[in-house]
């Protein structure tokens, strides 16, 4: 009964440890079309990180290598030397995808805003999945392209919108003068 | 005062740390030439099992496939090459001490006399001086194998650290990234996959280079009927990854074999024509398809490394220290580049 009990419990932490691993990786839309098998072998992959309060994830410039989803704790994204908060990230968001396809410097400061608990998904990663499991890495990379593309037809429309703002500004002056 | 004596003491920590370190992979440098052998082996393996893998196979059974077809190939080819280079190097020992070859030394010793005449022919025993040599030269070429620790723990434990080294490295890589501080953590994952994709490239330039240069000279020295061809094949393949000097050694071996056996001096004009036609092969064909020449090492650096790897761990230390030197040379350019670009020197 003991020895039961024992293992039960064992087996139990474990799934439900798994379970809340998956359940936030579902949520990152990169995931999203991978298999649950497929999902149990990018979670291999993952670098778990943890953070304390105040801790410097990475810093604005520096050179960029992969995104982080957060798996409890928050984030603050900060930007420029006065540290402007840009945005506050808790549990199932991510930062840094970009870096996934550019080896650009990151445009801004990511700081731990509690104690804090990321996967890390880097280029070497998706690089070396591209290679050795082509059809998980495929759909990670058609994902992240929906996604980007996503974003860009996104930015176009609001510069769409500041370029007629911009256009009926214009007018309005002319009128003025 | 205080920062000043803190430094110092920390100069002192660190200065002592290196030294015990120092000592400590002095004293297991056994251990760690299998492990270094093994390393090297499993780098150049490694993209046959990803492209397995990319085929859709487990990485596991990817590498007992690539296992079980070296295993083959190496059982073939020991049973093949073993029994006549035991015989090789039989008979060369056999034949130095053989009457005909004495008689070739002794012309030698005369026609060298009679060029330089101050020279005592009684006092340069050089056919002593060669059978020495050459004896020194077999048991070397068995000590490579037998001074690590015995051949069957030596053929055992490599095969071994490879199949893990290939099956689980990527967990290696990760769980030694995983004690990595936060500060540094990007860096060093930056710095892994970098040194990762230059060093591959070069280990495995370097391998097929020497393999191509093994297998030409064997050819060619089977072709021109020259005795030992494999041993001398092999010396002068690996003798390649040493610039300038590497492959005049190989080409020399051979005109030293082919005089000793009383081979004709057209024989010997041959060979060395031989090997400058592979040598401007290697130059023009192989060297510029298969060795990145991301990792340029200074020839003066290459000789001093072998010269230093030799007196530390003898024939193998000289044939490792090309290429260890080649991945510090990566590991410590990338770091120095990496702690540039995150601001840390």
């Amino acid at each position: 009964m003991g020895e039961d009990t024992l293992w039960s419990n064992i087996f139990k932490k474990e799934i439900k440890k798994d379970e809340n691993i998956y359940s936030v990786l579902k949520r990152v839309p990169i995931f999203q079309d991978l298999s649950w098998r497929e999902l149990r072998y990018v979670e291999r992959i993952l670098h778990r990180r943890t953070y304390k309060e105040n801790e410097i994830i990475f810093n604005e410039g520096e050179p960029g290598v992969g995104m982080y989803i957060i798996e409890s704790g928050s984030v603050y994204i900060k930007l420029g030397r006065a540290q402007k908060v840009l945005a506050v990230l808790s549990k199932g968001d991510f930062f840094g995808e970009m870096a996934l396809l550019l080896d650009s410097p990151r445009t801004a400061s990511a700081v731990a805003g509690s104690p804090l608990k990321m996967l890390g998904f880097f280029q070497p990663d998706l690089f070396s999945l591209m290679e050795t499991r082509p059809q998980t890495g495929n759909k990670i990379l058609r994902r992240l392209a929906q996604m980007i593309a996503e974003r860009l037809r996104q930015t176009s429309l609001e510069n769409n919108a500041m370029k007629q703002k911009l256009a009926q500004y214009e007018e309005k002056t002319e009128k003025v003068t | 005062m205080d920062t000043s004596g803190g430094k110092t003491v920390k100069l002192i920590i660190g200065l002592l740390v290196l030294v015990v370190l120092g000592w400590f992979f002095y004293s297991i440098s056994e251990t760690l030439t299998i492990l270094i052998i093994s390393f090297l082996v499993a780098y150049i393996l490694e993209p046959l099992v990803s492209s397995l893998e990319y085929r859709g196979m487990a990485r596991t059974q990817a590498v007992l496939i690539i296992f079980v077809v070296i295993g083959i190939f190496v059982a073939g080819l020991i049973a093949i090459v073993i029994p006549p280079l035991v015989n090789e190097l039989k008979t060369i020992e056999h034949g130095l001490s053989s009457g005909s070859s004495a008689a070739y030394f002794s012309k030698m010793e005369t026609w060298l006399h009679d060029q330089i005449p101050f020279i005592d022919p009684n006092t340069m025993h050089l056919q002593e001086k060669v059978t020495h040599a050459l004896s020194g030269l077999t048991q070397s070429m068995f000590s490579i194998i037998g001074s690590v620790v015995s051949i069957v723990t030596t053929l055992i434990i490599i095969p071994f650290a490879v199949f893990f080294f290939l099956k689980d490295g990527r967990d290696m890589k990760k769980a030694i990234v995983s004690m990595i501080p936060n500060r540094y953590f990007e860096m060093s994952l930056n710095l892994i996959h970098k040194t990762d994709e230059q060093l591959g490239s070069y280990l495995r330039g370097q391998f097929f280079d020497a393999l191509i240069i093994g297998f030409l000279s064997i050819i060619a020295l089977w072709i021109l009927n020259v005795p030992y061809f494999i041993l001398i094949g092999v010396f002068a393949g690996l003798a390649n990854m040493i610039p300038y000097v590497g492959p005049l050694t190989g080409a020399v071996t051979a005109i030293i074999v082919v005089m000793i056996s009383g081979g004709s001096g057209q024989q010997m004009l041959l060979v060395a024509g031989a090997f400058a036609v592979i040598q401007l092969m290697d130059n023009v064909l192989v060297q510029p398809l298969v060795v990145a020449k991301t990792v340029n090492l200074h020839p003066l650096l290459i000789i001093f490394v072998v010269i230093i790897g030799g007196q530390f761990f003898g024939i193998l230390g000289m044939l490792l220290a090309v290429p260890v030197t080649g991945m510090l040379k990566v590991l410590i350019a990338e770091s120095m580049n990496s702690m540039r670009r995150y601001n840390i020197v």
